[in-house]
């Protein structure tokens, strides 16, 4: 740079050649890297287009058409027994029979002899299953609804396969006409999922159910007597309506509760039954299936005052021609015509479906009622709720059982009009007694207060009796309810011997589970009892 | 003739129950009872003796069968067994 002017104004200036301005920056822009992408071309590179096709299928088309079919039926035919005629068509060599028995006879003899005289196997008793010491509840069942409105259970039955149990709601001790609505519930007690507030089955009755049975072999099929008087049938494998029949409101029916109803196995018609029913009103009927869901009258009878036969040691009551209340009938299991009836006046009666002479009775009925009775037995204190005919005697002299509210229990042979043994039981109300089916020795017998009083109330039992053991008191008494009501019904289980359901006026039924001793037959139980029955006394 | 008295002769003992003659195949050809429990004691018992029959000989080949006899709780059943037939009788042995 030079100096250019006098120093007091002078400037400074360049000198030289002038550099460029941006001599070192500019801008520009660069081509950026790129890299083409070969993936396409390779790919292109290596693929084939190639197509395929299945072969030819070939397919037909046809139609199918069954034949036509018919209905057949099959049935077996019963009682031809195929070994008839066996002794005929086996050839017989009679003399080596006769040598071969010559050969054993002496033999047989031998043991025969000896065998009689043994002591060897006196008290010698094997145990097979394993012992149950107990008796143990096996089931409480109840139906809430009907718990609610406080109905009590009338009525237990179990069915012909001893799987189901069922029981009938209503009320004992409404002495009223009621219009109460009551339910008949079935449990299965073989079902996995068994819940015992809920039954398998409810059936709603307008009016109390008083008794049922379930028919002997068919597991359906429910008999039920009401409060009105009706008869009604159920069958329970029906889901919409299950009446199948009904008597209805005639002027055969019954005019007072049913207390008792039973099948009876029909001789004529071997899958028909019919039933009989027991009524206060005095009337003992028998009625038969009609084609529309009817029950009919076929035979029937009545038991009155005056045509009861009376021994010269019973006091005379002047009845008259009042009817006789029955509320119990049990069947003999050897003279199916004989059957035993426990009447409100405290009698226990003998009495034969053969029976000719006609009742007595003043309201009209379609058939003829004829009077049955042939034998009065000694009265009880009270009137009689239940009886019950031995099914293990063998001879002509049939036990029967009978209990009242008296709180004993007689024991009756047939022939003779004192009781062999008279047991007091409890001071409470008997209200059922019941044979074992197993054991010759044993019964049972329901009992309790008769009124459930809210202060006086005393716990309902059931008592296990076993004559072999002791005849004086019970073997095992069963309290059946926490609470205090009495038990009203109970009934032993045919095909599962150690079960026995006892129904209370709670409205539960309990399923109790029995000790082996009650279900296993002792080796002397038949002579034992028919030692028992022999004790006549004059 | 004389296989009826013999029969009746041990059928008249004392707690006799029942007799039954059942022959090789296991057929009753003479009895006192039903038919439906007839065939059921023999053709049960034809095989219980036969296997009877072969235990013992099983255990000692020298021995055989003679007498069978089943005590049960509420009666005794004797089998006399034999080539060709069998004799059951069914004792209620009453102490």
């Amino acid at each position: 740079a030079r100096f250019h002017g006098n120093p007091r104004s002078g400037r400074w200036e360049l000198v030289g050649p002038r550099p460029p301005l941006a001599a070192m920056f500019a801008d520009g822009t660069a081509p950026g890297a790129d890299v083409q992408s070969l993936w396409r071309s390779a790919r292109s590179a290596r693929c084939e287009a190639k197509s395929c096709q299945t072969g030819r299928i070939s397919t037909a088309e046809t139609a199918v058409q069954s034949h036509t079919s018919r209905d057949a039926g099959v049935q077996t035919d019963q009682s031809k027994d195929a070994v008839q005629d066996f002794q005929q068509e086996v050839q017989v060599d009679y003399t080596s029979l006769l040598s071969f028995l010559q050969r054993v006879e002496d033999a047989v003899i031998k043991e025969l002899n000896k065998n009689w005289k043994s002591r060897a196997f006196d008290g010698f008793e094997v145990n097979w299953t394993d012992q149950n010491e107990t008796v143990l509840c096996l089931h409480t069942l109840s139906y809430p609804e009907a718990q609610d409105q406080n109905l009590q259970v009338t009525s237990v039955s179990w069915n012909a396969t001893g799987s189901v149990v069922a029981c009938s709601y209503g009320r004992l001790d409404g002495g009223d006409w009621s219009t109460e609505k009551s339910y008949v519930c079935t449990w299965n007690l073989d079902r996995r999922g068994l819940n015992p507030q809920r039954p398998d089955l409810v059936v709603d009755v307008p009016s109390s159910v008083m008794c049922l049975a379930f028919h002997p072999s068919q597991p359906s099929l429910i008999a039920g007597g009401l409060f009105g008087g009706e008869l009604v049938v159920w069958d329970t494998s029906r889901t919409e309506d299950p009446v199948i029949w009904r008597t209805g409101m005639t002027d055969d029916t019954h005019t007072d509760p049913v207390y008792q109803v039973n099948w009876l196995p029909d001789a004529k018609h071997r899958n028909r039954a019919r039933l009989l029913s027991v009524s206060t009103d005095g009337k003992i009927l028998v009625w038969r299936e009609e084609r529309d869901g009817r029950l009919a009258l076929a035979e029937g009878f009545a038991m009155v005052a005056q045509q009861i036969p009376r021994s010269t040691q019973l006091k005379k009551f002047a009845w008259g021609e009042a009817a006789v209340g029955v509320t119990s009938l049990s069947f003999s299991h050897f003279d199916p015509r004989v059957f035993v009836v426990g009447v409100e006046g405290g009698y226990s009666l003998k009495c034969s479906t053969a029976a000719e002479t006609l009742a007595l009775h003043r309201a009209g009925s379609s058939v003829p009622l004829r009077a049955p009775a042939e034998l009065a037995f000694s009265p009880h204190g009270g009137p009689v709720y239940s009886v019950s005919c031995s099914p293990f005697h063998r001879q002509v002299l049939n036990l029967f059982l009978s209990c009242g509210t008296d709180g004993q229990v007689h024991l009756h042979s047939m022939l003779q009009t004192q009781p062999l043994v008279s047991l007091q039981l409890s001071k409470k109300y008997l209200f059922c007694v019941r044979w074992s089916p197993v054991r010759p020795l044993v019964f049972a017998a329901a009992s309790g207060e008769g009124n459930c009083n809210k202060c006086f109330c005393f716990v309902g039992d059931v008592h296990l009796f076993d004559f072999g053991k002791s005849s004086q008191k019970p073997a095992v008494s069963i309290k059946q309810a926490a609470g205090e009501c009495p038990v009203y019904c109970l009934e032993f289980n045919i095909k599962q011997t150690q079960l026995l359901a006892a129904g209370d006026a709670t409205g539960t039924v309990k399923v109790w589970q029995l000790s082996s001793d009650f279900t296993e037959q002792g080796p002397r139980e038949m002579t034992r009892l028919e030692q028992l029955a022999s004790e006549i006394t004059d | 003739a004389e296989v009826e008295e013999t029969l009746k002769r041990i059928q008249a003992h004392k707690g006799v129950i029942a007799t039954i003659v059942v022959n090789g195949e296991g057929i009753p050809i003479r009895t006192t009872l039903d038919n439906s429990t007839t065939v059921q004691y023999a053709g049960l018992l034809h095989q219980l003796t036969m296997k009877a029959r072969s235990t013992v000989r099983d255990i000692d080949p020298q021995n055989e069968l003679t007498f069978l006899r089943i005590r049960s709780k509420k009666h005794e059943i004797m089998v006399a067994p034999d080539k060709e037939y069998l004799l059951i009788v069914i004792q209620n042995p009453c102490e």
